[in-house]
Formats: C-alpha cells, sequence, structure tokens
C-alpha cells in the first residue's frame, strides 16, 4: 500500500481565523502547537484535576445526601466515606483506567484538607471560615449556570420536567422530610418549591458525575506529560478527543440516600449519557454563556446590557476577562486561588520570571486556564467532528467541504470582540 | 413498492426464495462480520425486541465500523446496557424504508427520538455513514449496512 | 541656635553632598533632611503652646546700618509650616527615583530649598526674609528646567519670571514700609506696630497682597501655576504645592495681616469675595481637566481660597482654621501629587480618558488607587480627614463675618467632591483594558511617602487638637491687638439688601 495517494484538497479558507481553521484541519487545536503552551495547559490540567477532585466528590455528596438540608452549613465538610469513594476511570477497581494512580481521593488534596495554606492543623471549622479550603463555591456556580440555562440538548433537561421525574423527587421529597410537618406543610402549599430544589441537585449530580471522569483524565495527561509521552498540544487534545469517546457512555442519574434507602430521582436505565446529557451541555454553559459577574451588568431590561435570550449570553471562560480575577466575590477567583494550591513546580517557576512574578499570578494561571480551555474546547469540537462528519483524511471533497463548514461554524462564535481566541494566539497574552 | 432496485452485487447469499425469511436478529447472526453488533443487541437485551414482528429498518454498523471508534468506547457501552440501547436504538427506524423509499425523504426519526439525516443525491449515505449494501430484507423489516457506526447530534 | 539648624544644616549639607560617593547620595539626603525633621519636632516638643509671642528667638547683628540683622523667631504661625517643611523634604527626597539624573545637583538644591523656606518662614527681619525668598527661587527654576518633564523650559523660565516680580512688589511694601515710618530696622517687631495713615497702608498692603498672591497664587494672578506644577517632577510638585505656596499665604499672614491691621480690616470684604472667586474659579476649571496632575494642580487653586477667607474674616476661630487649612493642604497636595506621579510612573499616562480600573487587585495599583481615593476624600472635605477640620473651622469661623462669601466657599468645596469623583472614577474605578495593563508593580518602598502622608492625614483628621493647638495662642493675640472687622454682614443683611 502507498501513503502518496493523491488525496483531495481545498481552497483555502475565508474566513476570519483562516489560519486556525487550516490548523483544525491539519488536525490541530486552536491553541499554536508550542512547547511553551503545552507546559501551560498541562500544568493548568494538574492544578485544575486535585480541586476537581474535591468538586466532584462534594457535588455529588450534596446531591445524594445533604439533599433538602434547609441549613446546609456543613456541605462543604466531606464525610470520609466519599473521600474514598472510588473513581469508577482511576485505580485498580475502575471500569474503565483511564489514569494509573488511585481511586480515593489525590494524597494532595488530602493534604490540603487536613492542613491547608497556612500549613497546621486546625479545627476544620477555622480552615473553612478562614476560606483556607477547596472553594465548592465554584462547583456550585458552574451546576447553578447550567441549571440556569438549561435546554442546551440532550434529554436530561426536558426529563426534569416530565411527570416521571416529578413523582421520583416527589417520593424522595416526602421521605426525606418524614415526620417534619413544618417543611411537609410547606410542600404542600408550594408544591412546586421542593421539587425546583431537586431539579437544582440533580444538576449537581449531573456536574458531579461529569467531573469524576475529567479529573483521572487530566491526572493522566499531567503524568504522561511528565514522562515524555505528550510532547505536543495536538497529542494532548487527542487524548481529550479519545478520552470523550471512551467515556461517552457513562450513565448519568441522580440517587438520593435518605436513611439508607436509595431513592432513583434518575435512574441509570433512562439511558442518559455522560456525553450528550452532561459534556456538551457543561461547555456551553460554562465555557460558553454563564453569566456576568454578579453586580457588573445590570438585568434591567431597558438597560440592554445584557442580550435578551439566554442563548446570546457569552461571559463564559473563552470570552472572559480574566483581570478581575483577585477581585472579591466572583467564581474565577475562587477557582484561580483553588489552583493556587496545586500548580506543578514548573509552572511555578513560569510564573515567578513573567509579569508581577508572585503577585499577579492569579491573572497568569487564570489566562493559562483560558488557553487550556481553549484546548478542551479543541477537543470537543473535533470529537463532534469525528462522531457526526467526516475524516479529516477523507478522500471525498464534499465530506472536506461539510468538515470545513463545521469548523467555520463552531469558529463563527469566536468572532465576538470579546472572544479571546485571537489573544491566546499570541504568548504576550498572559 | 412495485419498483424495486437490487444492488448489482448483493454481500448476502439471501433470497426471496428463502422460506421462512428470517428476522432481522437471524440475518445479523449467520452473516459475516456482525459479531460486534451481535452481542451489543445481546448485551443491550434489544434480541426480544428486534424479533419482534416490526416492521424496523435496521441502519447495521460491521464489524470494521465498530472498530473505528476509539478505544473503550466500546467497553463503556456495553458496561451500562441502557446507554447502549440507547446508541442502538438511534440505528433503528420504525417501518420499512427501503432504499428507494428514502430517496423521497431527508431525514427519519429513529427509535431513540432523534432525526437521522439521509443523503441520496450521490450514492446512498445515512449521516456520516455510507451504506455499503442495502435493502437486505428480512421478514420483520429490511437492513442497510453502514461502514461507520451513526451518532445523534 | 536650634532654629538656625534648621536652616544651615541643610544649606551647608547640600554643599557637603559634593563630597559622598554618588551611589550613597540618596542615602546621605535622607540622613540629612531626616535630622532636621527630627529637629523641627524636637522644637514642637519644646515649644510652649500657652506662650503667643516668638519663641526660640535668635538676634545677632549683621549689617546694622542697613537694618538687616540676623533675627529668627518661631511663633504659633510659623511653626507648623517649618515641620510641614522637614517632613515634606524628606518624603521628596526619599520618593524621588533612584535613578534620577545628576543626582548630587538635584538633592543639593532640594535641601538648599528646605533650609531657605525653613529661613524664611523663621525671618523676623523683613530683610532676612526676603532674602531667604528670594535664594529658594533659583533651586526651584533649576529643578523644574532640569528635571522637568515636556515644556519645562518654558514652564520654569514662567515661574521665575512671575516670582521675581512677586518678590519685587514685596520689596517695595518693605522699604516703603521702612522708608515711610521712617524706621532704622527691618527688624519685625519694631515694624509690627507701625503708625502710618491707612491711605498709605492700603498702598503698601496692596503691593503685599499682589506680591504674595502671585506667589499663592490667587487668581488671576495663577497662570503660572499650572504649567510649572505640571512640568515639574512629582517630588519638586510636591513642593511647590505643600511648601512653596504656603510660603505665599504665610507672607500674607505675617506682613499682610501683621503689618497692617487697620488696612487688611478695611479691605476683609474684599479679600473673602476675592478668596471665593478662587476657590470657585480653582474648583470649576479643575472640573474641566482631562490630564490628572493638572486637575490636582487646579484643585491648589481652589484650596489656597479658603485660607485667604479664614484670614478675612479675622475671627479666632478662621485663623487658626486658616492656619490648620496650610498645613493640611500641604500635606493633601503632597499626597496627591506623589499618587498621581506615581500613577503616571507606571501606567505611562496622566489622561483621564485612558486611565481605568487601576483599582484592579493584582494588575492595577491598588494601593495606589485606594490611597488616591483618601487623597481625594480629605481634599473634597470628608470628615475623619483632616482636610475636614481645616475647612471646617474655617467655614464656622467666617460664617458669621462673611455668611455669603463663605456659603459660596463651602460651594466650592462640594465641586471639589465633584472633580475628585470624576478624577477616582476615571482613574481607579471601571476595567482595567487588558492591551494596556502591563505596569510595573509597586514596590513597598515605594509607598512609604503615601503612607506616612496618608496616616497623617487620618491621624489629625481624627485627632485635630494636635493640628490646631500650636495656633491658638498666636492667633488669639493677632486677633485681640485688631480692631473687629467692621463690615460685619450677616446673611439676613445681605437678602435684605437683595
Amino acid at each position: 500500500m502507498t501513503t502518496t495517494l493523491q488525496r483531495p484538497t481545498l481552497p483555502p479558507s475565508t474566513h476570519e481565523f483562516a489560519e486556525i481553521i487550516h490548523r483544525l484541519e491539519a488536525g490541530g487545536a486552536m491553541l499554536p502547537d508550542t512547547p511553551e503552551n503545552l507546559m501551560q495547559i498541562i500544568g493548568i490540567y494538574k492544578a485544575y484535576a486535585v480541586p476537581m477532585d474535591f468538586y466532584w466528590r462534594d457535588l455529588l455528596y450534596i446531591a445524594e445526601r445533604v439533599f433538602l438540608n434547609p441549613l446546609p452549613a456543613f456541605k462543604y465538610f466531606l464525610p470520609q466515606s466519599y473521600l474514598d469513594l472510588p473513581n469508577h476511570y482511576a485505580g485498580e477497581t475502575a471500569d474503565l483506567r483511564v489514569w494509573r494512580g488511585e481511586a480515593t481521593a489525590h494524597p494532595e488534596l488530602l493534604a490540603f484538607i487536613e492542613k491547608g495554606e497556612v500549613q497546621k492543623k486546625l479545627p476544620k471549622l477555622l480552615h473553612h471560615l478562614w476560606h483556607d479550603r477547596i472553594n465548592m463555591e465554584f462547583a456550585e456556580a458552574c451546576a447553578r449556570a447550567m441549571f440556569w440555562h438549561r435546554g442546551m440538548g440532550g434529554q436530561f433537561d426536558p426529563y426534569l420536567d416530565s411527570e416521571e421525574y416529578k413523582a421520583n423527587a416527589d417520593r424522595a421529597i416526602r421521605a426525606y422530610f418524614q415526620g417534619n410537618p413544618v417543611m411537609l406543610g410547606l410542600y404542600r402549599l408550594f408544591p412546586d418549591l421542593f421539587v425546583e430544589q431537586v431539579r437544582e441537585l440533580s444538576y449537581y449530580a449531573n456536574l458531579g458525575l461529569f467531573w469524576e471522569v475529567m479529573a483521572p483524565v487530566f491526572f493522566e495527561m499531567s503524568d504522561l506529560y511528565d514522562e515524555g509521552k505528550i510532547t505536543t498540544v495536538p497529542e494532548a487534545m487527542n487524548f481529550l478527543v479519545n478520552g470523550i469517546f471512551a467515556i461517552a457512555g457513562r450513565p448519568i442519574y441522580h440517587h438520593v440516600y435518605i436513611r439508607g434507602e436509595c431513592y432513583e430521582i434518575i435512574p441509570k436505565s433512562k439511558g442518559f449519557m455522560w456525553l450528550y446529557e452532561a459534556a456538551l451541555p457543561y461547555v456551553e454553559a460554562v465555557f460558553y454563556r454563564t453569566s456576568p459577574f454578579r453586580g457588573t451588568k445590570s438585568y434591567n431590561a431597558q438597560a440592554r446590557e445584557v442580550p435578551a435570550d439566554q442563548k446570546d449570553f457569552h461571559y463564559g471562560i473563552l470570552y472572559a476577562d480574566v483581570f478581575p480575577v483577585g477581585s472579591a466575590g466572583i467564581p474565577p477567583t475562587l477557582l484561580m486561588q483553588d489552583m493556587l494550591h496545586f500548580l506543578p513546580p514548573y509552572l511555578v517557576d513560569y510564573y515567578q520570571e513573567h509579569c508581577r512574578g508572585e503577585e499577579d499570578m492569579l491573572i497568569q494561571l487564570g489566562i493559562s486556564f483560558q488557553r487550556s480551555m481553549y484546548n478542551v474546547t479543541s477537543a470537543v469540537i473535533q470529537a463532534l467532528r469525528t462522531a457526526l462528519l467526516y475524516p479529516l483524511d477523507d478522500p471525498n471533497p464534499k465530506h472536506l467541504q461539510a468538515n470545513r463548514q463545521f469548523f467555520e461554524a463552531q469558529l463563527d462564535r469566536f468572532r465576538r470582540p470579546e472572544a479571546r481566541l485571537r489573544d491566546i494566539q499570541d504568548q504576550s497574552y498572559r | 413498492m412495485s419498483s424495486r432496485i437490487f444492488l448489482a452485487v448483493d454481500p448476502l447469499p439471501l433470497t426471496d426464495s428463502v422460506k421462512p425469511m428470517a428476522d432481522i436478529v437471524d440475518i445479523a447472526v449467520n452473516a459475516p462480520g456482525f459479531k460486534t453488533l451481535v452481542a451489543a443487541v445481546q448485551a443491550a437485551n434489544l434480541v426480544e425486541t428486534l424479533k419482534s414482528p416490526g416492521p424496523f429498518t435496521v441502519f447495521a454498523p460491521n464489524d470494521d465500523a465498530f472498530a473505528k471508534l476509539p478505544p473503550g468506547t466500546i467497553q463503556t457501552l456495553v458496561q451500562n446496557p441502557p446507554q447502549l440501547a440507547r446508541i442502538l436504538a438511534f440505528h433503528v427506524v420504525p417501518g420499512k424504508w427501503t432504499q428507494t423509499d428514502l430517496q423521497q425523504v431527508d431525514t427519519l426519526t429513529s427509535v431513540e427520538g432523534s432525526p437521522i439525516r439521509i443523503d441520496t443525491s450521490d450514492g446512498f449515505e445515512v449521516k456520516n455513514a455510507t451504506v455499503i449494501a442495502a435493502d437486505i430484507e428480512a421478514d420483520n423489516g429490511i437492513i442497510h449496512v453502514l461502514d461507520s457506526v451513526i451518532l445523534m447530534g | 541656635m536650634i532654629l538656625s539648624t534648621l536652616i544651615w544644616f541643610p544649606i551647608l549639607g547640600a554643599i557637603a553632598l559634593a563630597l559622598v560617593p554618588s551611589r550613597y547620595l540618596k542615602w546621605a539626603a535622607l540622613i540629612l533632611s531626616g535630622s532636621i525633621l527630627l529637629g523641627s519636632l524636637w522644637i514642637a516638643y519644646q515649644f510652649d503652646i500657652t506662650q503667643p509671642l516668638i519663641q526660640f528667638r535668635e538676634d545677632l547683628p549683621w549689617l546694622a546700618t542697613l537694618g538687616l540683622n540676623y533675627q529668627l523667631g518661631v511663633d504659633g504661625l510659623s511653626l507648623p509650616l517649618i515641620i510641614l517643611n522637614t517632613l515634606l523634604t524628606w518624603i521628596a527626597i526619599y520618593s524621588s527615583p533612584e535613578a534620577t539624573e545628576r543626582p548630587r545637583l538635584f538633592y543639593g538644591l532640594v535641601l538648599l530649598i528646605s533650609g531657605a523656606v525653613s529661613g524664611a518662614f523663621l525671618a523676623q527681619n523683613l530683610l532676612l526674609f526676603f532674602l531667604f525668598y528670594e535664594i529658594e527661587l533659583v533651586p526651584f527654576y533649576l529643578l523644574i528646567a532640569i528635571w522637568g518633564s515636556e515644556k519645562k523650559s518654558y514652564a520654569a523660565m514662567k515661574f521665575l519670571l512671575y516670582t521675581a516680580v512677586s518678590g519685587a512688589l514685596i520689596f517695595v511694601a518693605f522699604v516703603g514700609l521702612v522708608w515711610l515710618q521712617g524706621a532704622d530696622s527691618f527688624a519685625y517687631t519694631a515694624l509690627a506696630g507701625n503708625t502710618l495713615p491707612l491711605w498709605q497702608q492700603l498702598i503698601l498692603l496692596a503691593f503685599v497682597l499682589i506680591g504674595f498672591g502671585i506667589k499663592i497664587p490667587l487668581v488671576p494672578l495663577h497662570t503660572w501655576l499650572p504649567d510649572t506644577y505640571v512640568a515639574a517632577s512629582a517630588p519638586i510638585a510636591m513642593l511647590l504645592g505643600g511648601v512653596l505656596a504656603k510660603l505665599g499665604t504665610y507672607g500674607i499672614f505675617r506682613f499682610g495681616l501683621g503689618l497692617f491691621p487697620e488696612a487688611w480690616g478695611t479691605l476683609a470684604p474684599g479679600l473673602a469675595t476675592w478668596a471665593t472667586v478662587s476657590v470657585l474659579y480653582g474648583a470649576t476649571v479643575a472640573i474641566a481637566q482631562k490630564d490628572i496632575k493638572r486637575m490636582v494642580a487646579y484643585s491648589s487653586v481652589g484650596h489656597m481660597g479658603y485660607i485667604l477667607l479664614g484670614g478675612a474674616a479675622l475671627t479666632e476661630l478662621s485663623l487658626v482654621g486658616a492656619v490648620a487649612q496650610m498645613f493640611a493642604h500641604g500635606l493633601i497636595l503632597a499626597i496627591l501629587f506623589h499618587l498621581v506621579g506615581m500613577v503616571e510612573a507606571k501606567v505611562g499616562t496622566r489622561e483621564l480618558d485612558v486611565l481605568n480600573g487601576l483599582m484592579n487587585p493584582l494588575r492595577g495599583l491598588p494601593l495606589v488607587s485606594a490611597l488616591l481615593v483618601l487623597g481625594g476624600m480629605a481634599s473634597a472635605g470628608i470628615p475623619g480627614l483632616v482636610g475636614f477640620v481645616s475647612e471646617f473651622l474655617v467655614f464656622q469661623g467666617s460664617y458669621a463675618v462673611f455668611p455669603l462669601q463663605t456659603l459660596l466657599c463651602v460651594v466650592g468645596t462640594g465641586l471639589t467632591a465633584v472633580y475628585f469623583v470624576i478624577l477616582l472614577n476615571r482613574t481607579c474605578f471601571g476595567k482595567l483594558d487588558n492591551a494596556i495593563a502591563d505596569f510595573p508593580k509597586v514596590e513597598w518602598r515605594e509607598r512609604v511617602p503615601a503612607l506616612i502622608l496618608s496616616l497623617t492625614i487620618l491621624f489629625l483628621g481624627l485627632q485635630p487638637t494636635w493640628l490646631v493647638r500650636w495656633s491658638e495662642a498666636s492667633t488669639h493675640a493677632m486677633v485681640a491687638v485688631l480692631p473687629p472687622v467692621t463690615q460685619v454682614t450677616t446673611l439676613a443683611q445681605v437678602l435684605d439688601r437683595e
């Protein structure tokens, strides 16, 4: 067999981002393939995976155990059973072993929970109040963003409005508030109140199950990079593409445990899948849409500061201005702060050398995070292309044209002025 | 349904003369190259359904099509029968749609619920897959063989 | 002797800097200016606040035939200004950039100014005052002309011409006084109780007012100020606004009010109106500025008006307020010029339309912005800060005498808030622009001057007795020897007249 077959070629794209489109058509990513970019994104994946290992566990804990607790003061105090909860994609017991490490909580995470940033073993409550802990508020903000936007494809979201779901939720609500006339009375007065809360918790479970997969994927990428087995940005992207396919079929469900009994609010048998019901809505909600930082935009319709239609929201990490990071009360600050604790040494050294070094590390790593999320988005785009369209080396020019149209349509979303796609092409954006 | 065009080369040794006609599952089991599909149908507990009177139109990916999926994809699906069943249900359409019938439509709605794009303008393509053998008749439906697994979206 | 030290230590130190190895220059200048700061504080410690008259008197015969003797002394009017001078000298030296060109000359000139300004504040002889007053001109001219920014030679020349005229007018007044009085000496005490007829006093006072009015400056004699302040580098602008302008107000009080009390009383209503015009003009022009340094410069024009208003009203309270305002304004203007200079140094622009979002916690200049807010608040007279104390005293003391003018000046304070809100809103708040936000970080040592100044502003705002107690006895005595201002008008009368 010979590989020098004449491959059909398309005329150059006339798109604004033609260069990036040609790169995607050649199997590359939106992020340019440089060793510096690779180091940044892999380092950030590692720093992201450690808090993420907490996020998914705690999201599931809140969705499954805390449930409708009206005063959930201790919802961030993860019990040992959830720290030991075996990840389905790491360790010996894995359904599919993505990461070669252990299935229980990551050792760096456990060390941090124990001593925190102050490097002292203090009562847990003090660490909590001093905010010397994993900022679960960020994870909750993501879950709420998914819940607020809703309707981003997949069958999960329509199911939340079905009679079947309401009946399932109703059973769990009645069981949870059994013997509590006040809450049951409230439920009778406002039948939608708790159901809506349960819907939000279903999204908590959804996101928890999504991140349960991403944490081992990122850990494995970091290990492969350290071992010299990932050497280019497209390799990193392709690892993610393969990961997306490998896990696509994992079930998305919402189980609640009340007094030792399991209530299946969304049973696994509904056939909801990680790819369609969690990953794609997550990317849409968190990478693209989310919402402006609280207090920065008026939602008054007359002010016209936010789009009239939620689907036109573009405030996600792919568009975000990372500069306000460090300001109080915005979710990205919380995430950057979490990642700061787990940066690999090579990234710490790298940030020390640029901009203001130690002082603005939160912003520098925020921009690396933006780069790494452009790489994840590239992986999603390539995965969708693989699933729904044609191979990059397809001999049929019509198929190649379809691929191009797909890429162009995807990149059209980054033509908005606030999109950071232009910025990340250049290393001076940091 | 009078003017039925068969492919020039029928890859499967099945003719109208074989009585009684086999159902969709039997055909897949007996034909070479559908091991993965048959195993998947069994894992997803869909054997009974596909043996029911139907009729169904099945877009059947062959073993090569499944092999093209990245590693692990099938493993995860086989571990989770409801999810696997959903993917398989996407390959099934109620009713009996021959290639000729399909020239009249752009999309079909699968048993799974999502639409399937049909393109007969230039060859016979179902979504991003190409039909490599069309109009294999069973007594409870019809089978078109695909070179790729098709996915919703 | 201690007073002479304040003058000659820095002046001789300036010469001694010639011998210091260049890498120790800044240290040497800091030690020199630091020790005179300590010296002035020691004087404050030793100062008897119950005593209204001149203290620490030094009297050496010099050119007795000319009536020029080396007579020094300090009272409640000059003591705060001495401390202000030594403090701002130290801060100006501290905050001058490491990479200053020709540092030997620079620090030498700053020290020379410090000695000369102290000499002017301390001189109890009119001619001696005049000498010191003129000596400080040349170093300022050089500091602007050599280390200034754009249009520096134009600005320096303009400054030199205006202040030379100012000096000439003052000299005429002084000589005229001695000549008309027939005195044989320029000693202040001898001339203070002059018995000239009112019309002669009025003429001499007019010379003094215009001469010092240029220095302060008062509208319409202020046109040199924006160019000069803007062209001067931040430490020099601090000294210009903080100290040099005070030489003008001090001169008006000491040699206008002090030497010609009757004439002063006659002119008081006009002076109050003049003050009001200055206040409103400075504030409204500041609102229109697009350059933050120019804005701060015009704010100075406005705020000097309060001092004149307090002096015109001639009540005990208003005079205490006026002296307090001299000190407060020195601190506030110094911190504002320092911070504006910091913004310019880090961001590279002073344009209101370009600056934005400096409050950004990681990439902006958060502490600089926060202190700029504090400086703006102090300047606008927000309670709890030193600006409030002095302005409130001035208004409280003046209202009974000049209600209309006082109320208009209060409006001027409101306008101050307007332009500072504009300045702070555009500069500190809003979104930092990614494209330009590559500022060098502010080192801790660069933060020291602004921190010292802001702590002083806050401390004196919360503990105003520390600010006013020095001058209470002296101002009390000044008012006691004066006839009350006769043109008392109440607001009711003013409204009746309308």
